[in-house]
């Protein structure tokens, strides 16, 4: 069979009204099934003629999966909800401005009034060797094309890879994960709550994932709870174009100082791994120290203990160690 | 040979190409159009599409596009684009990337900027479409948007433009007093190749002007 | 500046209104009964041989119409030539086979049907490597032209011998070779030699409006309506595509969505709707997607070069030495690398100067011209060389430059057969650096170079650059009308850079006649339109401004005679004005202008077309005589001196600011001061300069291909992986600035040059020279980066002097 990567094939589309009819077609359809969020990622694949299941379940008619709405503790944030209603919602920008300023900070103006969050979180790697179609590890082959000497690989991972070097590339993962978040997820009449930080898988875990999403699985949606509302929560993301662009890294870091010191944090970075990574070496080396020059430094430095770059990549060493110091150094500058 | 949009009904479509048997003519408001010269079957060959399963979307939708309602026969994965251009005549709307990058084919849905290449029509049934054939009043009034762009000479190859009119006209409903800084985080989704970002700002900046003043 | 009426004033070109409303029709906006869509089988290897490929089950499939593969194209091309279709691909993404369907979804899935073995062949993506002893070659007959012929050169052992990985021997053997000067008393003359390599990545053109053609075949007359830079220009060779005479070829294309070089005078793959049109009997469309566009669309060739210059202590540049290898791909033949010096030579007129170099093949998409070819390149590559050379002498970037700035007919460029190096028709370009210098406030502003904030560094740079700016020879054609109206022809093309109407108002200012009473035909071959240049090279604004004005004194003349002849006295006795001419001294002894054009009907011969001057082109003739009889013709071959190469020159102006934590390079502001004669358009003017200088940002900053070097095949073949600029990766919080010297080229009578090519120079090289202004603040080398374009991780790799993973000169990283 030849190669075309162009115009998406004849698919099976179906466009349930409720979750529980979402939920029985995925049931039926199994791996089959392709869930239908904003469909950006999506129809990149589709016409790409990558990924080709046999049927697509659209989600887009079912309101209450876009409701975001304050909770006893905290704001829960249908997955359906787009990133535009992420970045406007006021409750959101108030308890969790970094949250805003993250989804904000994702690819444009369009696709950010089409995404979804859950979509956002959910989103497939963007390893160049991976998206094009290459049979590599991930798409069920038995090799890497990113990692070889002479592969290119300025985008891919310092940290976590087994076999697969690609890298998460979320900016609201990050946050999320920072801010304590829960994942609901729904599979048949069966609900269950996964913390963000377990909610991504590695490739040590399941290569062919990036979450811990099956097929017939539903996120639901995403629980911010009230812990972290209202605390210093410091987002940066540096990319190589100031639009459309992913992360080449990107930082939240969520700290709560009393009396001068820094009583608890969380300091999580993405765009370095298949998963986004939660520093908690970091967040134990600043517990209890002053915020300050010094401390930022000590947490770049600890931020990256342990990384392994490839050949085009050993700048996001220095990047990240920079990002992690200035999240703790600096004001954030969350301008949503 | 004629230019004209060409629309072909589902029984000249059914008989075949080849017999030529076309009907011409301008596109009727609520017309059931279906299987344009884009769809249509070849010549004694077997119905390519897949027959529906139980509970799958129905081919036969209405989409509201620039304020008249239409009936369309749409396959399931056709985006708003290609129906746009090839079912509806509305060739205003361009394809530059296909892939959400570039936003040559930016419209309006519900008055909000999508990615028209990368919206499936049935997503959009029972929305408000507007595209830059949308714009002009009935007696030919121009959009503030369209006559600052003439105003100022905005935009070169202009392949760039309606996706470019149309976000902007999204941004002066939303802020009529927008800053240059505004103007192009809000248009920072629609790829210019000529660079002719200044004289657009410009001419955003101007449009707002007139809407102000209007 | 001459006093005009209409020329260096705004207005409305008279296609913008239908492209506002949507109304425009581009390649792809064309309908034609029973139409049919294309789509490609492609290469997915970077070289290869095509064992067999079955299509008979995609010839099966319900809605295919027909295939066409290499077999049915009708002549071999000659090498170094490419084919519309091939058994032989030489770069991923080569069309092997197209198939058409009733739609684009079902031509794609026949073209999965097709079974297809391909024998891998040897391929090669950096031209350094293809140099080296016992590596592979792009093309089976060899891997350089020399000459007109295709060659291999290979550098030996010893040439290589004591250089670092990727470092250019100096006198290893090179395919071309020129010089002026005593090369080697020039160095002893200099106070300082800087000695350095450069690489400057190829960069796609990109145009929004992927290579889209529809065709359809009528009566034995070709029409074609492809998305093509030049009108008159492409009609030839869709003939020769076609395989019929250009008579029979009706071009239809009044808007292209964008070029910048990549479709000057069409396209080969056109050919490709062609033959299928024929061969099946159905208008055929054919759009290829944004990744094939990437593929078989044009891309500006890499360069990579070991460069030497000498500067004495007042700023004079002695001399100048480079050896460039270029980047090529596998077709065709560029001249870019040897652009280095050849533009360097004349933005810096050093004492002596040798230029060496090879032009070598890739198994990467075809390189072209693209913007200013080889000028960009040129201009990016010797600035922080200049710049570095500057600093060491304790001298400011702008003295510099106006010390070496040429003036008058400066001459430039390799020697002729004669000896004798080409010149310059007008050269402003000390103007052009104080208008430029002035706009920025450089003094002011340069102070502020190496300036802290935070984990922010200012950088401020600037640049000259210069292109060509103007062809000639071309025609002129226009018919006053009885109706009053002046009906101006155009094969120029149309862009929308503004230059195709802007150059046709020169026939309005000639015959004082307002704007809103003449008319442009343009875009539509079948509209009689005469002889043009191509829209590309910056070549029409000189070009049609000249042509419009020999056709406006051929009207003059003709309107006079008739006056003469029907009012009495000598044609000299008359003069023109206010839609009339008249008796010198007495306005109402005259004629209007709708009489003189029923009167020029009348007489017939010249006055109306019937009789035709001899040396304009046969397409003019031709056009000419199928208009004969509407009224009063102009028409005239511009015959006017040439004076020399038209030449644009452009002085760019940057201030970026570093953040050396991240890499991050925010470009704070630009400005430009330029030379390119009168202005005819001041908005389209400043759209090119910004245009231009956007598209040079991301040659400094983002745009580069990467490939992968086992497989030889692109990785980045997306936007967001790719970088073409973004609306926010420009200056954009405050409208940028430019300002013309207003000194007329006394080479045209309305003395106006182009001036899309060298702002694209200026925007790249400023650039280039603002980040390394920036970061040399930082401690001695930081700002030497070696290629463009500079990117957040060379400059952290830089800062932390860790390793990049590449040589210096490495393609395609």
């Amino acid at each position: 069979m030849a190669v075309i990567r162009d115009v998406i094939p004849q698919l099976e589309l179906f466009q349930p009204s409720t979750a529980d009819d979402a939920l029985s077609l995925l049931e039926e359809h199994g791996s089959d099934a392709w869930v239908y969020a904003g469909g950006l990622d999506t129809l990149d694949w589709f016409k790409d003629r990558v990924k080709r299941p046999r049927v697509v379940v659209d989600l887009a008619a079912i309101d209450s999966m876009k409701q975001i709405q304050a909770t006893s503790d905290g704001i829960e944030i249908g997955a359906m909800a787009r990133l535009i209603d992420v970045v406007n919602n006021a409750e959101i920008r108030t308890q969790f401005p970094a949250l805003a300023f993250a989804a904000k900070s994702a690819a444009s103006p369009q696709i950010r009034n089409q995404g979804t969050i859950g979509g956002n979180v959910s989103q497939d790697t963007r390893c160049w060797y991976y998206r094009d179609g290459w049979t590599c590890y991930r798409a069920g082959g038995n090799i890497c094309y990113a990692s070889p000497p002479t592969a290119m690989n300025r985008e891919h991972c310092i940290l976590g890879a087994s076999r697969c070097v690609a890298v998460n590339p979320s900016d609201t993962a990050p946050v999320l994960v920072a801010l304590d978040a829960e994942m609901v997820v729904q599979r048949g009449r069966a609900e269950r709550v996964i913390p963000a930080s377990e909610f991504f898988v590695g490739p040590e875990l399941d290569i062919e994932r990036m979450t811990m999403l099956e097929p017939g699985d539903l996120l639901m949606s995403i629980r911010v709870p009230s812990t972290w509302a209202g605390a210093r929560v410091y987002f940066e993301k540096v990319r190589d174009r100031d639009t459309w662009d992913f992360p080449l890294v990107n930082v939240a870091t969520a700290i709560r100082e009393s009396g001068g010191t820094i009583q608890d944090a969380r300091v999580v970075v993405n765009g370095v791994a298949p998963t986004p990574v939660r520093l908690t070496a970091v967040e134990n080396a600043i517990r209890g120290q002053a915020r300050n020059e010094d401390t930022a430094m000590r947490a770049g430095d600890v931020s990256i203990q342990g990384v392994a770059p490839l050949t085009h990549n050993g700048f996001k060493v220095n990047l990240m160690r920079n990002l992690v110091k200035r999240s703790i150094r600096d004001e954030p500058m969350l301008d949503v | 040979m004629s230019q004209e949009i060409i629309e072909v009904t589902e029984e000249t479509a059914q008989q075949g190409v080849s017999r030529r048997n076309f009907i011409k003519g301008a596109i009727a408001a609520s017309a059931a159009v279906s299987s344009t010269n884009y769809l249509f079957r070849s010549n004694g060959g077997t119905v390519l599409a897949q027959t529906p399963a139980a509970g799958a979307v129905e081919r036969l939708i209405t989409v509201n596009v620039n304020g008249r309602s239409r009936r369309i026969e749409v396959p399931p994965m056709e985006t708003v684009a290609t129906t746009l251009r090839y079912k509806l005549g509305l060739t205003g709307t361009k394809i530059g990337c296909d892939r959400a990058e570039c936003g040559a084919c930016t419209v309006l849905v519900d008055g909000v900027p999508h990615y028209g290449c990368s919206l499936l029509t049935h997503s959009v049934r029972g929305r408000e479409v507007t595209t830059i054939e949308g714009l002009e009043a009935e007696d030919g009034t121009l959009h503030p948007m369209q006559q600052a762009v003439l105003e100022e000479q905005g935009f070169q190859c202009a392949f760039c433009m309606s996706g470019f009119i149309m976000n902007s006209v999204a941004l002066l409903n939303d802020n009529q007093s927008p800053t240059r800084k505004q103007a192009a985080e809000w248009l920072s989704g629609n790829l210019c190749r000529c660079a002719d970002y200044d004289k657009i700002l410009t001419s955003v900046m101007r449009a707002a002007e007139i809407t102000r003043g209007a | 500046m001459a006093d005009y009426k209409l020329l260096g004033k705004n207005y409305r070109t008279p296609d913008l209104y239908a492209k506002v409303t949507g109304r425009s029709k581009y390649a792809e906006d064309h309908r034609a009964e029973g139409m049919v869509f294309a789509k490609l089988l492609v290469s997915p290897m970077p070289h290869a041989r095509v064992r067999s490929a079955d299509t008979s089950a995609a010839e099966a499939l319900p809605g295919v119409l027909g295939v066409l593969t290499p077999d049915d194209l009708p002549d071999e091309v000659e090498a170094p030539n490419e084919a519309a279709l091939t058994w032989e691909p030489k770069y991923e993404g080569e069309p092997i086979i197209a198939v058409a369907a009733v739609n684009e979804q079902i031509a794609s899935d026949a073209i999965e049907l097709i079974n297809l073995d391909l024998e891998p062949l040897p391929f090669v993506l950096d031209p350094l490597e293809s140099l080296r002893p016992d590596s592979p070659n792009a093309r089976t007959d060899g891997n350089t032209t020399v000459g007109r012929e295709i060659a291999t050169i290979k550098w030996s052992a010893s040439d290589l011998a004591g250089l670092a990985s990727g470092e250019i021997p100096m006198e290893a053997e090179a395919a071309a070779e020129w010089s002026y000067g005593d090369l080697e008393a020039g160095f002893a003359e200099a106070d300082v030699i800087v000695e350095e390599h450069s690489y400057n990545q190829s960069t796609s053109h990109q145009p929004l409006e992927s290579r889209t053609t529809m065709a359809y075949w009528e009566g034995g007359k070709l029409y074609v309506y492809p998305s093509v830079q030049s009108t008159a220009r492409s009609v030839g060779p869709m003939a020769r595509w076609a395989g019929i005479e250009p008579s029979n070829v009706v071009l239809i294309n009044e808007f292209t969505g964008g070029g910048f070089g990549g479709k000057i005078s069409g396209y080969v793959h056109a050919q490709i709707p062609i033959l299928l049109s024929k061969k099946i009997s159905r208008p055929v469309m054919m759009r290829i997607s944004r990744r094939e566009e990437n593929a078989i669309g044009r891309a500006r060739p890499g360069v990579q070069a070991r460069i030497r210059l000498g500067m004495r202590s007042d700023g004079r540049i002695t001399a100048l030495d480079v050896h460039g290898v270029g980047e090529q791909g596998p077709y065709g033949r560029s001249g870019d690398n040897m652009n280095v010096a050849g533009i360097g030579s004349l933005c810096y007129q050093p004492l002596a100067c040798r230029m060496r170099g090879t032009n070598v093949y890739t198994n990467t998409p075809p390189k072209g011209p693209q913007r200013a070819p080889g000028g960009v390149q040129s201009n990016t590559m010797l600035e922080p060389i200049i710049q570095k050379a500057a600093k060491q002498l304790g001298l400011d970037q702008v003295e510099v430059h106006k010390i070496n700035a040429p003036e008058g007919q400066a001459k430039f460029g390799a020697p002729g057969r004669d000896g004798e190096q080409g010149n310059v028709s007008s050269a402003f370009a000390r103007e052009a650096i104080d208008k430029g210098a002035e706009l920025f406030n450089w003094t002011e502003r340069k102070a502020r170079s190496g300036q802290r904030n935070g984990s922010k560094v200012t950088g401020i740079g600037m640049s000259l650059a210069a292109y060509s700016a103007g062809a000639s020879g071309v025609d002129g054609l226009f018919v006053l009308r009885p109706d009053g109206r002046l009906y101006i022809q155009s094969g120029v093309g149309n862009l929308g850079t503004g230059s195709t109407f802007d150059t046709m108002r020169t026939a309005a200012e000639g015959l004082d006649m307002p704007w809103d009473k003449c008319e442009v035909a343009w875009g539509d071959s079948s509209k009689h339109l005469p002889w043009s240049c191509s829209q590309g090279g910056s070549s029409t604004t000189h070009a049609h401004t000249r042509a419009n004005w020999a056709a406006v004194e051929d009207a003059v003349q003709k309107i006079k005679e008739i006056a003469a002849g029907d009012l009495g006295g000598e044609a000299d006795d008359y003069e023109i004005g206010g839609e009339r001419v008249y008796r010198s001294g007495n306005r109402s002894q005259g004629l209007s202008f709708a009489r003189v054009a029923q009167r020029a009907i009348d007489l017939g011969g010249k006055f109306d077309g019937h009789e035709l001057p001899e040396d304009i082109n046969g397409m003019t003739t031709a056009s000419a005589t199928a208009l004969a009889g509407q009224g009063l013709m102009g028409v005239a071959k511009d015959n006017y001196a040439e004076g020399g190469r038209r030449m644009s020159f452009v002085a760019g102006y940057a201030e970026v600011e570093v953040d050396i934590e991240t890499g991050n390079i925010r470009l704070v502001d630009y400005a430009a001061g330029s030379d390119a004669g009168t202005i005819l358009h001041p908005k389209t003017y400043g759209a090119q300069i910004f245009g231009g200088a956007i598209q040079g940002f991301s040659v400094a900053l983002s745009s580069k291909w990467v490939y992968d070097r086992r497989w030889g095949l692109a990785v980045a073949k997306r936007f967001y992986s790719n970088r073409p600029p973004g609306i926010l990766d420009v200056p954009h919080e405050q409208p940028m600035k430019w300002a013309n010297a207003d000194l007329p080229d006394p080479f045209n009578p309305l003395g106006a040059k182009g001036i899309g090519e060298a702002a694209q120079g200026a925007g790249s090289a400023s650039v280039a020279s603002a980040i390394a202004d920036a970061l040399e603040s930082l401690g001695e080398g930081n700002g030497d980066f070696h290629r463009t374009p500079v990117t957040r991780d060379m400059i952290l790799t830089k800062l932390e002097q860790a390793p990049i993973g590449h040589d210096r000169l490495t393609a395609h990283v």
